[in-house]
C-alpha cells in the first residue's frame, strides 16, 4: 500500500519520482488516481472552467519516407494515394475555419521528400498575407528535423526561417514515446531520437515559441517508458517553461503495419491522471475525445484534463488508423457544461478568446469530421513543379528537365 | 461533498439508500465520488467478478438457416419488432431450429409482444411451447401496465429478467423509480440495463450522463442483482468504465469473430482484457445466468 504514501505526498505538493509514478500507476486503484488528479487540476484551475480551441486540423501530405510502423496515414513517395494539397485548397480551408469561428490552424503532415523548405515558406508567407491575424501551429519536431536533414540547415536556423515567414508556434506530434528502445522498435528512431525530439522544442522554446507535448501509448512500452517519458517532458519543462499543454492518446492499430489491440478506455483514463500528477509543471492537460470518443473525453475532466482540445472541423490520421469521432463546438460544449464546468474558448497560448461562438452567431452544426480532401481527388496542386524534386518517383514524373 | 459523505456513512452501516437521495447524486459534479459509492456497493454483493455473456442476435425478419462459422454463442436472441404473432412464432420455431435446442432462446422486448394483441396470454404460452425461454427485454419506459403484462408472461412460463430503458430522452430518476417499483410490485427481475437503448444523434447522452445513469441504479436497485452495460452499443471504453462504477454484468458481447483481426482481437479476447483491465475478473455466462467457464489468462476458455 505504499501508493497512499505517494498519494499524500503530492497531496501535499510534493514531486513524485520514477519509482513513487511507477508505483501508483500500477497499484493505485482508478478511482484514488483520478481523484488525486483531479485534485490537483482544482488547485490549478480553481475557477472551474474548462478551455477549447476552434481551429482545424490539416494534413498537407501523406507522402512519408519515415514509415513509422504505427501509422496508418502515410503513403510512399509514389504512391497513386499520396496527395499534397495546394496553396488554393489550404486558403480555402482557412477559409471554411474562419466562418466556423476558429483562428488557427494545426498543419501539419508526412515527411514529404519533394516538398522543400521553400515551399513552407510561400505557404506560410501566403496564408499570413491573406489572413495576417490567422495562426500557425505547424510542424511537429520530426518535421522541423526533416527539413533541417533536407535543407543542410540547422535546427535553429530551420526554425528561424519558418517564424520569419509566420510560424506561431509549434505542436508535440511526433513524440510517440521518448525512449529510444521504443522508438527503434516503431521505426520512428530515424525520423527523431528521444534526445532530438526534445532538442528541437528547446531551440523552439528558445526561439520564443511556445508548443505542446504529446505522448502515443499502447504499442510496445512497458508502464516504467511511459514514467521515463513524462519525467523526460517535465525535465525540459522545468528547463524552459515552453509547453502550453499536454496531450496524450492511444496508439490506434487498425490498418497499421504493427497491428495489435488498442489501449483500454480505463488505461487511458489512468494514464491521463497519471500525466497530471507527474506533469507538475504543466498548466493544461487536453482530453483526447478524437481517439478514446465524446464520452471518455468527458470523463477526462474528471481525471485530471482541464481541456477538451480542438474541434478539429478536420482530422485524417486518427480517421486512418479506424477511429471517426466527431464534436463541433455545441457538442464541446454541451459535455463541458453537462461536467459542472464552464466552456470558454481559447488560442493556443491558453489566453480566453470568450464565450461559444455558436452563442453568439448562427454556425453551421458539424456531424462529421471533413478529409483532407474528397474521396477520389488526385488532383495535382499547379505550384508543385516550382519547387525542386527530391525523390526519383517524382523527378521520373516530371520527365526529363526542359532545356533553358 | 457533505451530501455524498452522509450517503457514505449510510452505505457503510448498511443502509439503503432511496430515491429521495438521487437528487444528490444527480446534481453532485463530484463523479468520482459517487462512481467510488456504487463501487463500493458492487463489491459488496459481486466483489470483482464480472459477467458476460455472448449473444448472437438474429433479426425476426432474416434468420438464417444455419449458425454462422465460428458461432460461439450463450444465448441465441431473437430482435426487431414482430409484426404479428404469427411471425413472432415462425421466428422462434426457426430459431429454435437454429439453436439446435442447445444455445438458450430469448427473444422480443415484452412492450413489442404485448402490443401484438389486447389479451397476450395465449400468445405467451404458444412462444413458450415453440421454445422461447425468456423475454429478452421489459422496457421500464415502455406504456401499459407493465407488473400485469410480466405476471401473465410469467404464468405462461416465459422467464422475463431483464429491465431495460429504450427512450433516448429517458430522465434516469424516472427510470430507476420505475424498475424499483416494478421489482417491489412483481419481483424476480436479476437484472437492469439502465443506459437507454436508444440514441440521439443531435444530443446523445454523455460520459458523466452514463455514469451516473450506471451509479444510480446499482446505489437504488440494491435488490436487483445485477446492473448491466451493452458492450456493442456503448462501445468497450464507456462499457468498461461503468464495470467500475456499479455495473456487474457485460450484454451482447459478439459471438461471432471477425476472423480478420487474430487471435488477440477475438471478442472473447477483448472482452476478458477489458474486464481485467478495470481490476475485475471475467465469468461467462449463458442467457440462463448459468456459468459456462472462467477464461483463463490467455484469453481462452
Ligand atoms: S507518423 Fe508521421 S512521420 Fe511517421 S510515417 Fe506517419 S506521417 Fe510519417
Amino acid at each position: 500500500m505504499s501508493y497512499q504514501a505517494t498519494v499524500t505526498k503530492v497531496a501535499r505538493g510534493g514531486r513524485v519520482d520514477a519509482a513513487e509514478a511507477l508505483d501508483l500507476y500500477l497499484h493505485a486503484p482508478t478511482a484514488v488516481l483520478g481523484r488525486l488528479a483531479d485534485e490537483i487540476r482544482a488547485l490549478r484551475h480553481p475557477e472551474r472552467v474548462v478551455t477549447y480551441i476552434i481551429d482545424r486540423n490539416v494534413n498537407y501530405t501523406n507522402v512519408c519516407v519515415a514509415r513509422c510502423n504505427f501509422c496508418a496515414f502515410y503513403r510512399p513517395v509514389g504512391s497513386g494515394e499520396g496527395y499534397v494539397l495546394g496553396f488554393d485548397e489550404i486558403f480555402r480551408k482557412i477559409d471554411e475555419t474562419i466562418e466556423l469561428g476558429g483562428e488557427q490552424l494545426l498543419l501539419q503532415g508526412g515527411h514529404n521528400p519533394d516538398l522543400p523548405l521553400d515551399w513552407y515558406e510561400d505557404l506560410f508567407r501566403g496564408v499570413k498575407t491573406r489572413f495576417p491575424s490567422f495562426r500557425l501551429h505547424a510542424l511537429s519536431p520530426p518535421e522541423i528535423l526533416h527539413l533541417s536533414r533536407l535543407s543542410g540547415l540547422s535546427v535553429p536556423q530551420v526554425i528561424e526561417r519558418l517564424v520569419n515567414v509566420g510560424l506561431d508556434s509549434v505542436p508535440g506530434g511526433g513524440a510517440e514515446i521518448l525512449v529510444d528502445r521504443v522508438r527503434r522498435l516503431l521505426n520512428c528512431y530515424g525520423k527523431a531520437s528521444a534526445d532530438e525530439w526534445l532538442d528541437v522544442m528547446r531551440h523552439a522554446h528558445r526561439a520564443g515559441l511556445r508548443t505542446t507535448a504529446t505522448m502515443m501509448y499502447g504499442t510496445v512500452e512497458t508502464p516504467a517508458e511511459r514514467i521515463e517519458h513524462m519525467l523526460r517532458l517535465r525535465a525540459l519543462q522545468d528547463e524552459t517553461g515552453g509547453f502550453t499543454a499536454f496531450i496524450t492518446w492511444s496508439y490506434q492499430p487498425e490498418h497499421t503495419e504493427l497491428g495489435g489491440g488498442e489501449a483500454t478506455g480505463i488505461d487511458y483514463l489512468r494514464t491521463l491522471a497519471l500525466a497530471r500528477t507527474v506533469l507538475d509543471n504543466f498548466d493544461n492537460l487536453q482530453a483526447s475525445w478524437v481517439t478514446q470518443g465524446g464520452k471518455v473525453g468527458q470523463l477526462s475532466l474528471a481525471f485530471g484534463a482541464n481541456d477538451m482540445g480542438s474541434v478539429m472541423i478536420e482530422e485524417n490520421v486518427v480517421r486512418a488508423a479506424g477511429a471517426s469521432y466527431c464534436m463541433d463546438e455545441n457538442e464541446i460544449v454541451r459535455n463541458i457544461e453537462n461536467a459542472g464546468f464552464t466552456a470558454m474558448r481559447r488560442n493556443m497560448h491558453y489566453e480566453i478568446l470568450g464565450e461559444p461562438v455558436f452563442r453568439q452567431r448562427q454556425v453551421p452544426r458539424m456531424l462529421a469530421l471533413a478529409a483532407a480532401r474528397a474521396e477520389g481527388d488526385t488532383s495535382r496542386p499547379p505550384e508543385i513543379d516550382r519547387y525542386a524534386a527530391r525523390s526519383a518517383a517524382e523527378k521520373a514524373r516530371r520527365g526529363p528537365p526542359r532545356p533553358a | 461533498m457533505s451530501g455524498l459523505q452522509e450517503l457514505a456513512d449510510r452505505l457503510a452501516q448498511g443502509v439503503s439508500l432511496e430515491l429521495a437521495d438521487a437528487p444528490a447524486i444527480v446534481g453532485t459534479p463530484d463523479l468520482i465520488a459517487v462512481g467510488m459509492l456504487a463501487d463500493e456497493v458492487r463489491r459488496q454483493l459481486h466483489g470483482v467478478r464480472t459477467t458476460f455473456v455472448r449473444v448472437l442476435e438474429v433479426h425476426v425478419e432474416a434468420i438464417p438457416a444455419a449458425l454462422p462459422p465460428g458461432a460461439n454463442a450463450g444465448e441465441l436472441r431473437l430482435v426487431g419488432p414482430p409484426s404479428s404473432a404469427t411471425q413472432a412464432l415462425e421466428a422462434v420455431a426457426s430459431a429454435r431450429k437454429l439453436s439446435g435446442g442447445g444455445i438458450p432462446l430469448s427473444g422480443f422486448s415484452l412492450a413489442d409482444l404485448a402490443a401484438l394483441e389486447p389479451s397476450s396470454s395465449d400468445l405467451f404460452a404458444s412462444l413458450a411451447r415453440e421454445g422461447l425461454e425468456a423475454v429478452a427485454d421489459l422496457p421500464v419506459d415502455g406504456p401499459g401496465d407493465t407488473g400485469a403484462t410480466v405476471t401473465r408472461a410469467r404464468a405462461a412460463g416465459l422467464r422475463v429478467e431483464r429491465m431495460t430503458v429504450h427512450g433516448a430522452a429517458a430522465d434516469p430518476l424516472a427510470t430507476v423509480a420505475a424498475a424499483i417499483e416494478l421489482q417491489r410490485a412483481v419481483g424476480g427481475f436479476r437484472t437492469f440495463a439502465p443506459l437507454p437503448r436508444t440514441l440521439s444523434t443531435m444530443a446523445p447522452t454523455t460520459g458523466y450522463d452514463d455514469v451516473k445513469a450506471v451509479v444510480l441504479a446499482r446505489l437504488l436497485t440494491r435488490d436487483i442483482p445485477s446492473v448491466q452495460v451493452d458492450w456493442p452499443l456503448y462501445g468497450p471504453k464507456l462499457a468498461q468504465v461503468a464495470l467500475t462504477v456499479g455495473a456487474d454484468d457485460v450484454d451482447g458481447v459478439a459471438a461471432v469473430d471477425s476472423g480478420t483481426l487474430g487471435a488477440r482481437r477475438s471478442a472473447l479476447a477483448e472482452i476478458t482484457r477489458n474486464i481485467r483491465a478495470a481490476g475485475l475478473e471475467p465469468v461467462e455466462r449463458n442467457g440462463r445466468h448459468e456459468v459456462i467457464g472462467e477464461p483463463s489468462r490467455s484469453g481462452r476458455p
